[in-house]
């Protein structure tokens, strides 16, 4: 496969898939099967093209920025693209069983309009991350909005569809402050390229309201406090597949077009001021979102807040990258802690989806007495998954948060490890509370729907591999370093 | 004079914008919005915009407004809908959002009126590529070549909110009208063929003036909204395999297009030299029947379901009984 | 080149916006929020289409312009969604506007595919 048809593959297989998956339903899982294989098969190739030869750019229509679109694979974008792959395949090896269509005709509809909105959502996602045009990544982001509202819609239950509409008006106006910010930075720049508006951005009050803008809609869409109320109940009430994409991956388009806004395109715009301020609504997130997560009463509730709260720990590479040393172990450490924190939240949302299904629907923790003998491999993975969340070892989240701790007190910014702690330790409580319900006996009776096998090794798959990431962790820091943004590598005589 | 002009359009604007967003009777709002969207149209070809004009006369005033305006009416029906702005107040009290907001209009105003002289932008680039482009209407250019990667994904998002629809809930036919307002088949008679002449027309000549497939396609779809109102085509509808592939060819040619022009030149949607054009009328076709089909049927706003008898399926007023919608 | 001066537009498009994004936050009215979508979408448009149009030479920049049509079908495709999705919840919950309470007591953890689904009557 060549360079350029290993970009394709991974933008339009899935695109393609899903349309065919519209008109003929009956071949709906075939396709997804089909287009997980192929986009691994690009990815791998992709990886390679990228290990040996650099950063690859491909130039849609040939004509190249800024007239025309590019899409970029660096090291960043492969490692993003990992995760989404792995979490991809793995949800849909899910969601062939969790979907039934013989079991009702209701059942069947929703398996037949999802697999078209999952291949769109998976399409998506990987045109985002592959691309470097911002006006480009507003089109993404609304494909990817509108197919995770549907995603959460999907089994129209009220709940379900209160929280997606509410998540649609909030998407869809934070689009457009997004949106206006392109606007100016396109009249002041006359680019919407990220690599060529590094070189073209000056400071000045217009592009600072143009980053503001497109930073605050990011960072709604991010679900960052205060901008958070939505996610809760949109990832609760979504079906168990859905909610592990959203959880996972979704939220994590915003997070890292960020990324590539402040330390691609325009780094010397921003002030340590502002990576200070999302630091502390990060700060706040982590132990807010924590706090929630210990009194919730449905499970389910209480892995969306527990990803209100690590979402928080992202927001913390900004301040870290920004300080005057440590600013790639930075860098490295809240990406290593993103992709942990997906394989985990992923595991979790999906064993607790076997869960809740087992018992017939109820999801109240108070009322998961018996799960670890019912469903042992579900409340086995869990468990790993928790202990990624509270940064044991050797899991992705000891290993993001030890890289965390240790730009911290680098850069002389000692303050964030007390967060870091204290957030491990609320997380420690949380899972503590949910394990210590489930491994409590007690005569379980309830129409136990016995959960297909591929379902529950899934889950303990993917919190298998958050829980010993941090083994992998030295060769992820190295797909990182290619191609990484100028600002993190700094001038001769410091230490990365 | 024409500032004159300009002054008293914009005027108009802002206020009939407050005025479609804060009147009492949502009725009234509706079309106070469509009233506002042809003003904008205005505002567009006063801007020397007319491609965008003719996209936000159709789709941006014409059909959201309809659509809209019918789901208005169909949740007046479902409920009873208070025709008052609603003061029970938000978590957030009016008077901070009014302040906050005036802020944040100031801050605009600063920072745009502030771009005193800014650089040249894309045109001369557009400009010197167009030959090169296969058609001379700089517009289509950059929607079909240059930035037809974006276009692409626009079209995703078409079929995105079509597959959405049907997810979501079965349609609910419009009234039979045709008995109440005898006029109304005579003048659909002249009106659809001629709507979809134009749209073709309207197609064809994108390429070197005005026009494209989005703008042919917004008029092909009012075509199918009116014959929708008029209650044609409903045998037609319900089946749906071939709407569904009606819907999808769209997205289908632009992808076939993709990967058979990076097989021939090796890069994707690059037109081998000389038959760009061709290129992109046949993309623009398959967009166009993609484009009316979906706004049509976003309009009937669910899945056409099939029927036994011929009667419209799920006319029942209150929505269904049970929890999920009637599926 | 046709002379108009900008900054009328400018200051008409950032008005649009703010009444727009004030529409949204202010009123609950799922059509009302539709409708400020809207606006403010139009306001946005308006910002980009000015700039195209200051640019000193024969035609303005065509770049924003397809930036804008774009962003009118999605705009569009957009409020479809919404109006339907709207309407179901309408259905539903029989209300025209979003609780603000947390659907924390609700018994919502049924799938449709059990026998029972009476119980999402309940309102909470």
């Amino acid at each position: 496969m060549s360079h350029a048809g290993s970009f394709a593959s991974m933008i339009l297989a899935p695109l393609a898939a899903a349309t065919l998956a519209f008109i003929f339903p009956r071949l709906g899982r075939w396709l997804a099967f089909g287009t997980a294989g192929a986009v691994s098969i690009a990815f791998a190739r992709l990886t390679r093209l990228l290990l040996d030869g650099g950063v690859q750019v491909h130039r849609v229509g040939g004509w190249g920025a800024p007239l025309g679109i590019d899409l970029r694979a660096d090291g960043l974008a492969v490692f993003m693209l990992l995760i989404t792959t792995a979490i991809g395949a793995a949800v849909m090896l899910y969601a062939l069983r969790y979907f039934n269509a013989r079991r009702s005709p209701a059942e069947g509809h929703q398996e037949r309009y999802f697999w078209p909105l999952f291949l769109l959502l998976w399409s998506a996602l990987n045109a985002l991350l592959l691309s470097t045009d911002i006006f480009n990544l507003y089109v993404t982001l609304e494909l990817l909005g509108f197919s995770a509202v549907l995603l959460i819609a999907l089994d129209g239950r009220r709940a379900a569809l209160t929280a997606a509409l509410r998540y649609l008006f909030v998407s869809l106006s934070a689009s457009l402050l997004y949106l206006l910010g392109v606007a100016i930075v396109y009249t002041r720049c006359a680019t919407v390229d990220l690599t060529l508006l590094a070189t073209r951005a000056q400071p000045g009050f217009p592009l600072t309201i143009a980053i503001a803008l497109m930073t605050g809609g990011l960072l709604v869409k991010s679900a960052l406090i205060p901008g958070h109320f939505w996610l809760p109940p949109a990832h609760a009430n979504a079906p168990a597949p859905v909610s592990a994409l959203l959880s996972a991956l979704v939220v994590k388009g915003s997070f890292y077009i960020m990324l590539r806004l402040w330390f691609e395109a325009f780094p010397g715009l921003i002030t340590p001021a502002a990576g200070n301020l999302l630091g502390g609504l990060g700060a706040a997130a982590v132990i807010w979102g924590a706090l929630n997560a210990l009194f919730q009463k449905r499970l389910k509730l209480l892995v969306a807040y527990s990803t209100v709260a690590q979402l928080g720990y992202l927001f913390l590479l900004f301040p870290l990258a920004a300080g005057h040393e440590g600013r790639f172990t930075a860098w490295s450490g809240g990406l290593v802690f993103l992709a942990s924190h997906a394989c985990a939240k992923a595991a979790m949302f999906l064993s607790a989806g076997n869960v809740v299904r087992a018992r017939g629907g109820r999801d109240e923790i108070a009322h998961l007495e018996g799960m670890s003998s019912l469903q042992p491999i579900s409340t086995f993975a869990f468990g790993l998954a928790g202990l990624s969340l509270i940064g044991l070892p050797p899991s992705g989240g000891f290993a993001g948060k030890w890289l965390l701790l240790r730009a911290g007190l680098a850069a002389g910014q000692g303050w964030w490890v007390a967060v870091i702690l204290i957030g491990s330790l609320l997380a420690a409580a949380y899972v503590a509370r949910v394990l210590v319900h489930g491994f409590t006996r007690a005569p379980v009776p309830g129409p136990a729907r016995p959960n297909s096998p591929l379902m529950e090794w899934t889950a303990l798959a993917l919190a298998i591999l958050a829980a010993g990431m941090g083994f992998l962790s030295v060769w992820l820091t190295d797909l990182l370093q290619v191609g990484a943004p100028a600002i993190l590598i700094p001038p001769a005589g410091g230490a990365p | 004079m024409l500032y004159l002009f300009d002054l008293v359009l914009l005027v108009v604007i802002v206020l009939l914008a407050w005025r479609s967003l804060n009147d009492a009777d949502l009725f009234r709002g509706t079309v106070s919005f469509i009233a506002l969207g042809l003003l904008i149209a205005v505002a567009w070809v006063r801007l020397r915009a007319p491609d965008v004009a003719l996209a936000e006369a159709a789709v941006g005033s014409g059909l959201t407004g309809a659509l809209i305006l019918s789901a208005l009416v169909r949740m007046r029906r479902r409920g009873r809908d208070a025709p008052r702005p609603n003061h029970a107040g938000g978590a957030i009290p009016r008077r901070l959002i009014g302040v906050l907001l005036l802020a944040l209009f100031l801050c605009l105003c600063g920072a745009m009126l502030r771009l005193a002289q800014w650089p040249e932008g894309l045109t001369e680039t557009a400009l010197a590529e167009l030959p090169a482009s296969g058609v001379s209407n700089p517009v289509t250019a950059v929607l079909l070549n240059y930035r037809s990667y974006d276009t692409l994904l626009e079209v995703a998002v078409l079929l995105l909110a079509i597959v959405g629809v049907w997810s979501l809930r079965r349609a609910e036919w419009p009234g039979d009208v045709r008995e109440s307002y005898p006029l109304l088949m005579p003048l659909l008679r002249i009106v659809l063929p001629t709507l979809v002449l134009a749209a073709a027309y309207v197609l064809w000549i994108g390429t070197s003036k005005p026009g494209g497939a989005f703008q042919g396609g917004a008029l092909a779809g009012g075509a199918f909204v009116l014959m929708l109102l008029g209650g044609f085509g409903r045998r037609a509808l319900r089946h749906r395999y071939r709407m569904r592939v009606a819907l999808s060819c769209g997205l289908l040619v632009f992808i076939a297009a993709s990967v058979g022009t990076m097989l021939l030149t090796g890069e994707i949607l690059r037109y081998p030299a000389g038959f760009a054009g061709h290129w992109i009328l046949a993309i623009e076709a398959a967009a166009l029947i993609s484009i009316a089909c979906t706004l049509g049927l976003l309009y009937l706003g669910g899945r056409p379901e099939e029927a036994g008898d011929g009667t419209p399926v799920n006319r029942s007023v209150n929505g269904s009984k049970n929890g999920s919608m009637g599926r | 080149m046709m002379y108009f001066d900008d900054r009328l537009y400018l200051i008409a498009g950032a008005a649009l916006i703010t009444i727009g994004l004030y529409a949204l936050l202010a009123h609950r009215h799922f059509l009302r929020r539709i409708l400020a979508l809207n606006v403010m979408g139009s306001g946005v448009f308006m910002v980009l289409i000015t700039y195209s149009a200051r640019t000193a030479g024969s035609i303005p920049d065509p770049v924003p312009h397809a930036m804008v049509i774009t962003g009118i079908v999605v705009s569009i495709c957009a409020t479809g969604l919404a109006l339907v999705l709207a309407e179901c919840v309408q259905a539903l919950t029989g209300r025209t506007e979003l609780s603000d309470e947390r659907e924390t007591s609700e018994h919502t953890g049924a799938r449709p595919d059990t026998s029972d689904e009476q119980h999402q009557d309940q309102s909470p």
